[in-house]
């Protein structure tokens, strides 16, 4: 018998901001806080919570620094992290390949 | 703008069109693809005064049944490296200084490094044919001449740059382009590379390149903060 693809959801991974967080990051390849915070909607506070969530993980990986006076937080995706969301990503098509009968596609 | 209302909710289908909204969003704000193609359309417009000047490079081989003789003006060949390398390094320079005020990263050193060597490549393979006339083939020179060209390196180069910002609309742009240097390659050999058929072979692709520019600097809105 084969597990529910449900077992294989990474906690961690599968929540959406996170979610959005590891998706941005992989496209972007360094992305800056705030483009994280206005892309997602969020407050700083509330993506600072996720951002120490996924790097104590070890999925993403924090730069701080300086731009002139500025200072800018710039987030990279780890190894793991990109393993992580390639993971979840394959979870979520099976999961939908589960949920619609045969013959549909998702709208 | 932000997406956090389209990507929200547990339910796996809105959960995988959230990544891919999210990655097209991504990709729409690195994406500055009217920048390249305006400064190349300035670089191939601009060689136009040096295919006037002397044609001092070449030499004549002959076999028992053939001579062929090849020229090339040398200020051509130090222009078109050159400006290619600079106009490249601007373009690296502008896609970063754009990355960092955007807060993404960018994906344009492949097509830099690509510009790069491909501009070099052509020199150093110019130059070659150049003193091995023989080498020329007789059969399909327009061909062979549109392959040895920098425009058609131009747009090689550009197939990289569609690939790597993930951009279906130059990729047709790019292979359009291309072919439109291997026709006017051959129009300007039958016109015998005269007075017409030098400037066709540049005023042309130079344009393509030009409109395409435009067309993506209107499509792209770079002046709007975040796409």
């Amino acid at each position: 018998m084969t597990s529910h693809p449900a077992n294989g959801l990474d906690d961690i991974v599968h929540q959406r901001v996170r979610l959005g967080i590891l998706t941005i990051a992989h496209e972007a390849r360094r992305v800056e806080f705030s483009y994280l915070r206005d892309t997602l909607g969020l407050t700083a506070g509330n993506l600072s919570q996720h951002l120490g969530v996924l790097e104590t993980a070890g999925l993403i990986a924090i730069e701080k620094g300086y731009a002139g006076k500025r200072a800018r937080t710039w987030v990279t995706l780890t190894k793991a992290g990109q393993a992580a969301l390639e993971d979840e990503i394959a979870q979520l098509k099976l999961l939908i390949g589960r949920i619609e009968p045969a013959g549909t596609s998702p709208s | 703008m932000t997406s956090g209302t389209a990507f929200s909710g547990d339910d796996p289908r809105r959960l995988l069109s959230g990544t891919r909204e999210l990655t097209d969003q991504v990709r729409r704000t690195q994406r500055a693809t009217w920048f390249p193609l305006l400064v190349l359309a300035v670089v191939t417009f601009a060689a136009i005064p040096f295919r006037y000047s002397p044609h001092r490079l070449g030499t004549c081989a002959a076999t028992a049944t053939v001579r062929i003789c090849t020229a090339y003006p040398p200020a051509l060949l130090v222009y078109w490296p050159t400006a290619l390398v600079l106009a490249y390094v601007v373009i690296a320079a502008f896609y970063i200084r754009r990355s960092q005020a955007r807060g993404v990263g960018t994906r344009v050193r492949p097509y830099v490094v690509a510009g790069i060597i491909l501009a070099l490549a052509m020199t150093g393979s110019l130059v070659w044919t150049l003193y091995h006339p023989l080498a020329f083939p007789l059969a399909g020179a327009g061909l062979f001449s549109a392959l040895h060209s920098y425009p058609f390196a131009i747009g090689v180069a550009l197939v990289v740059l569609s690939w790597a910002e993930r951009n279906g609309a130059l990729l047709a742009l790019a292979l359009g382009y291309s072919a439109v240097v291997l026709v006017t390659s051959a129009v300007g050999s039958v016109s015998g590379h005269g007075w017409l058929g030098f400037p066709v072979q540049l005023v042309i692709p130079g344009s393509v390149l030009l409109l395409g520019g435009i067309g993506f600097l209107l499509a792209q809105r770079p002046w709007r903060r975040a796409a």
